[in-house]
């Protein structure tokens, strides 16, 4: 019986999904070790502790409410020493946390501070033994490691989306905390929070890209595609040779052999027949996803998930549907 | 057969060429102030120039170690490709012969080759069958090694580096430097250009290097060869011709135990060439289709005839189940004899390997030629360095050394075996080369003329449409994909094209280049010159390949 | 401005992997290396920082055996100053490891800036930077997308997921490099023939005890393509099921 760490992260002082994820991690882990209780902290400005009653849902036992009005954005340092005090004080064999931006900020200050080494974005989380047993993607995804950590407490960031949430018929005692370090004496001090960031990503680099091809049918389409890529906030749009050469977008957005090549982690094609020198742009990417009218287009024999249908009606209700799932 | 389409057929493609850009790669200009001093630099990293630039460094460490005068010598290895080997082609079996006069304190073990040749087989296709002949006595391998000329280019890379060579990958040469008849140096491409040729954000300008002695060992087609051949009005008694040959590695779940090479079929029957297969290891398999570019079919083309091949019982049996991991293409000098250029020095130069045409066809062999050139290149070199005259006299020895050697005794006794193909077709072709080789290039005497391929009138059209299955067999752009090929597809193009290419010459082009860089579109032609592998065969028949920004092209591993 | 930056060597990401007979590594033969690709936009930046004072001194670190030389070199060849490296077998998995002999070399070199990539594009943990700033007790940034520096003070972006963060911080300072801030440059010939004179120290590396270790490494399942969910806009909710429970890309 261990008790199990998890940090919930928020943002704007609402909790993300990534932070029921590290809790329902937490509570799988506790049970499968034979019922340790899970102790969530939770950092925001004053009227965060409203979000703690959630936390129990998802399996909390006890949940640490630090609130400061100079805690509004997340402070990196002042967050991490509150960490290390309470993983420190208690008796933890594990610390969950999120392998988003902020969890992988977070969690190598806090395993630095508590003398600890730590799992990176691990797609699984078991205990064994005396270790913690995790995979963990590596080399761009290629090959997937098998990594063990010794010691106590172990500290793990899980990749979102790896564990999914699922509320645990639990209620938690709250307990109010305080932070570890004064934020006004934090040497990294939070600026601004640019909300639905919308930045053009470069296509390389993008971590999604949507792509379209002819069969959005007229330039003024690709609108639909901007959209669906920031609902996503962390998307490119792209196009085919065909499109390209319409002059629909630039030729700096065409994708394939003789255009951009990007492997991203997921690649929505749009209205695309999938054309090899097209393919041969995107194929690498992890996921594939593909819309198109024709059933026997070639993309689909590389798509991990194929839509029949018109994207120009498709598009707009995946935007949406990725909009309410960005929100939670 | 008679053409499908009389419209302006035969096409005679030397009418469309444009014409070499020689004022482009020979400058009559100073190496500028900035210039790095060097004062041997090769141009091309394959295996003739690392031959040289190690036996160099040797016979000036070993003078240095004599207390000989010569001092500080710096040697430059300037290679096109981002790092060594990615451009490098070849079958390969290998003749260990220079290899063992290169390393003497080495093995054959040592080399980095793959195995020795065992099991030989060689067969006579039909669309069907293959009917396993005789192994010619010019196609005998007893003695020789499969390898990667990848592999051996860059293990001689790494000799060279310890040997104290400056080895500089991603450095295409652009231009000779030249005074008067002279060459002084040698100046790089830029990079970070844009489509329309102005610099980009990530602009880097030429750098300039001054060498006593350039030598020139750019491989097949080499621009700056043909180019300072052709500013020193330097010829040979017949044009030099070439075969494409486009190849694969394959990953087989059906081990290969032997060599083994096919003539005929898929080939037309006056089409010169034939195909390989070589285990790298029992399931890693090397295939090619040499395909020599005079044919007369309009529409031949080499990379869906070697996709045609694949489907053929004989190399079915084998690659079925498999994967095709690798693909490129390279043209290969096959003249022979006749075709080597008169000299191969001048003043402050020296040409070496394919690119002065040391290539044997009915051996399907270049690579100890060209490795054996260099060695001979770097004592005469030497001998020119420490005498500090580095004029043409001076290196004439490098000619004389490559005369009196198996180099040259091999390719006259093979002298006309290539050029009866191209005269009579495979079968009156076949018994005249066997003729030949009996009486070691003395039947039929004197010498056969030869015409260039970009001369030959293609007369014809198969017609024959292909369809890839992509499992076993590939469209271009699958292919070109396998190559590597990352270029950035924003650089100016590379490709000097015709004006005013009608629409079958286009097509002429769309079946030659095998990376689908031409296109016919109606009657015009699409260029997409970042699919572009440098293999250079419409170089020899139309648009003139130029250098482009370093690190373009292919990234050949193991080919 | 004294400017450190740490980098790593690591596989080409373009090759197929094969795994090696050990079971918990990937098979080297024939595979071609580089600097990690982070890595080198932390290098681009440390020497634009350079020239745009004017002045200042970049020192590159690897860690690992011989061969991080040939990587060393290539940033010498960028334009790096001086580089060490830190002797070891072979590099660690444990990023506290790492960070400790990375702090042990940094501590007293009073650099004003260490820089880092975001992560390792090999095992991309991205723990090392972080670790190493709470070792030596210095502000951190992380996976920085943009970087302003004036008057001993930093301001920095991070990328989150679907915003950004603006940060602010005094030198000295550890800052992570993601990838897109400065596209790294090509070393010049001159820069090639430079690196050679330019110091190179070796020096033994301080790792102490390793927890975190690989066990096995696999290659993921292949892609088997063809699958049709649905027809029209209905299927759009099992697609966004399907993105987040089993491709986990939502």
């Amino acid at each position: 019986m261990a008790n199990t760490f998890a940090y919930a992260e928020t943002r704007a002082g609402e909790l993300r999904r990534v932070a029921l994820e590290a809790v329902t991690a937490a509570r799988q882990l506790a049970d499968a070790s034979g019922g340790g209780e899970v102790h969530a902290l939770i950092v925001g400005a004053p009227g965060v502790a409203a979000k703690a009653e959630q936390l129990g849902r998802y399996g909390a036992d006890v949940v640490t409410v630090v609130e400061d009005a100079a805690l509004d954005k997340y402070s990196p340092e002042v967050v991490a020493a509150t960490a290390a005090q309470l993983i420190g004080a208690g008796e933890f064999r594990v610390a969950v946390f999120s392998a988003s931006a902020q969890g992988r900020d977070l969690a190598p200050r806090v395993a630095a501070k508590l003398g600890v080494s730590m799992i990176s974005d691990a797609t699984s989380l078991e205990l064994n033994g005396d270790s913690v047993v995790s995979q963990h993607p590596v080399n761009t995804g290629k090959v997937i490691a098998t990594v063990t950590l010794t010691g106590s407490p172990a500290l793990v960031t899980i990749r979102p989306g790896a564990i999914a949430p699922a509320e645990a018929n639990r209620s938690a005692r709250v307990e109010s905390g305080k932070p570890a370090l004064d934020p006004a004496s934090a040497r990294v001090v939070p600026k601004e929070l640019i909300q639905g960031n919308t930045a053009q990503l470069d296509l390389g680099e993008a971590p999604v890209v949507v792509s379209g091809g002819r069969g959005l049918k007229v330039p003024e389409n690709f609108k639909l595609l901007e959209d669906l890529a920031a609902a996503f906030g962390n998307a490119a749009v792209g196009a085919t040779r065909a499109v390209t050469d319409e002059g629909w977008r630039p030729h700096s957005d065409q994708i394939g052999q003789t255009g951009r090549l990007v492997s991203p982690d997921l690649y929505i094609a749009c209205g695309i027949s999938g054309a090899i020198q097209h393919l041969a742009g995107m194929r690498t990417s992890r996921t594939i996803v593909a819309i198109n009218k024709d059933r026997e287009a070639p993309i689909f024999k590389i798509a991990d998930y194929g839509i029949v249908g018109d994207a120009l009606e498709i598009v707009p209700v995946l935007t949406e549907a990725v909009k309410e799932a960005k929100k939670e | 057969m008679p053409p499908t389409s009389g419209r302006s057929l035969p096409v005679i493609p030397a009418r469309y060429q444009p014409k070499l850009p020689v004022d482009r790669f020979i400058l009559a200009e100073q190496p500028d102030a900035e210039a790095v001093p060097m004062d041997v630099v090769f141009v091309g990293g394959g295996p003739a120039a690392l031959a040289g630039a190690i036996e160099l460094s040797r016979l000036i460490k070993r003078d240095a170690e004599e207390g000989g005068s010569l001092g500080e010598i710096e040697i430059a290895v300037l290679e096109k490709a981002s790092a060594l080997g990615e451009h490098n082609l070849s079958g390969a079996v290998v003749n260990p012969r220079p290899f063992r006069e290169l390393f003497p304190d080495l093995k054959d073990g040592d080399f980095p080759f793959r195995a020795p040749v065992g099991n030989e087989r060689v067969y006579f296709m039909t669309g069907s069958r293959a009917q396993r002949i005789p192994t010619p006595p010019t196609m005998k391998n007893h003695g020789n090694y499969v390898g990667s000329i990848c592999e051996i280019v860059r293990w001689m890379g790494e000799r060279a580096e310890e040997a104290g060579v400056n080895v500089f990958t991603g450095f295409p040469v652009e231009s000779l430097l030249v005074e008067g008849e002279r060459v002084v140096g040698v100046r790089t491409t830029p990079s970070g250009l844009q489509r329309d040729g102005a610099p980009g954000s990530d602009y880097t300008p030429p750098t300039d290097l001054t060498a006593r002695v350039t030598v020139l060992a750019e491989g097949t087609r080499g621009s700056l060869s043909q180019a300072y051949m052709k500013w020193r009005g330097i010829g040979s008694r017949n044009p030099q011709i070439f075969a494409l040959g486009v190849k694969e590695i394959w990953e087989t779940k059906q081990p290969l135990d032997a060599v083994v090479h096919t003539l005929g079929w898929p080939l037309p029957n006056d089409a010169f060439g034939g195909s390989f297969m070589y285990p790298l290891e029992p399931n890693l398999v090397a295939l090619g289709l040499v395909v020599g570019m005079d044919y007369g079919e309009l529409d031949l083309d080499v990379h869906v005839l070697l996709q045609r091949m694949k489907l053929h019982p004989l190399f079915r049996q084998y690659l079925e189940g498999g994967e095709m991991v690798e693909w490129g293409a390279k043209t290969i000098p096959e003249g022979g004899y006749f075709a080597v250029p008169e000299r191969r020095y001048g003043d402050g130069v020296v040409i070496v390997g394919d690119s002065a045409g040391f290539v044997e066809v009915s051996s399907l062999k270049g690579i100890h030629y060209a490795v054996q050139s260099g060695i001979y290149a770097a004592r005469a070199i030497f001998e020119a360095l420490k005498k500090g005259d580095t004029s043409a006299a001076s290196l004439a020895p490098y000619d004389r050394m490559v005369n009196e050697s198996y180099i040259m005794s091999d390719l006259r006794e093979r002298r006309n075996m290539r050029l009866a193909f191209q005269k009579s077709g495979i079968y009156a072709g076949g018994v005249k080369a066997a003729l030949m080789t009996v009486t070691k290039g003395a039947f039929p005497g004197g010498m056969i003329s030869s015409e260039s391929d970009a001369e030959a009138p293609r007369t014809r059209r198969s017609g024959e449409e292909f369809k890839p299955d992509g499992t076993l067999t590939f469209s271009k752009l699958d292919a070109v994909f396998r190559s590597g090929n990352a270029t950035r597809d924003d650089i100016p193009s590379h490709l000097v094209v015709g004006e005013d290419i009608p629409g079958d010459v286009a097509e002429l082009y769309q079946h030659m280049c095998p990376a689908g860089v031409y296109e016919r579109d109606g009657d015009r032609l699409v260029v997409s010159p970042a699919n572009c592998i440098d293999c250079k065969a419409t170089d020899d028949i139309g648009p003139r390949w130029t250098p482009r920004e370093g690190g373009s092209g292919a990234k050949y591993r193991r080919m | 401005m004294k400017i450190a930056v740490c980098i790593k060597r690591v596989p080409d990401m373009e090759t197929r992997f094969k795994i090696a007979t050990d079971g918990k590594s990937v098979d080297q033969a024939g595979l071609k290396f580089d600097m990690s690709d982070f890595d080198g936009y932390a290098v681009e930046v440390a020497l634009r920082l350079k020239e745009k004072e004017g002045q200042g001194d970049v020192t590159v670190i690897s860690l690992g055996p011989a061969v991080v030389q040939e990587t060393l070199r290539k940033a010498l060849s960028m334009g790096a100053d001086r580089a060490i490296q830190l002797e070891t077998d072979s590099v660690p998995f444990d990023g506290l490891a790492i960070a400790r002999a990375l702090a042990a070399e940094l501590e007293d070199g009073g650099y004003d800036l260490i820089l880092f990539g975001r992560m390792s594009i090999d095992s991309s943990n991205q723990t090392v930077g972080p670790m190493t700033a709470e070792l030596l007790g210095l502000p951190c940034m992380t996976a920085a997308s943009s970087l302003e520096i004036a008057d001993g003070r930093a301001t920095a972006r991070r990328e989150l997921e679907g915003a950004a963060e603006i940060l602010e911080f005094p030198l000295p300072a550890v800052i992570t490099i993601d990838e897109g801030i400065a596209r790294p440059r090509l070393p010049s010939l001159k820069g090639i023939m430079g690196a050679k004179k330019k110091p190179l120290e070796v020096r033994p590396a301080q790792l102490g005890e390793q927890r975190l270790s690989v066990k096995q490494m696999e290659l993921p399942p292949e892609r088997t393509g063809g699958r049709i969910i649905g027809e029209g806009p209905d299927a759009v909710p099992e697609l966004v099921r399907l993105l987040r429970i089993e491709a986990k890309v939502l």
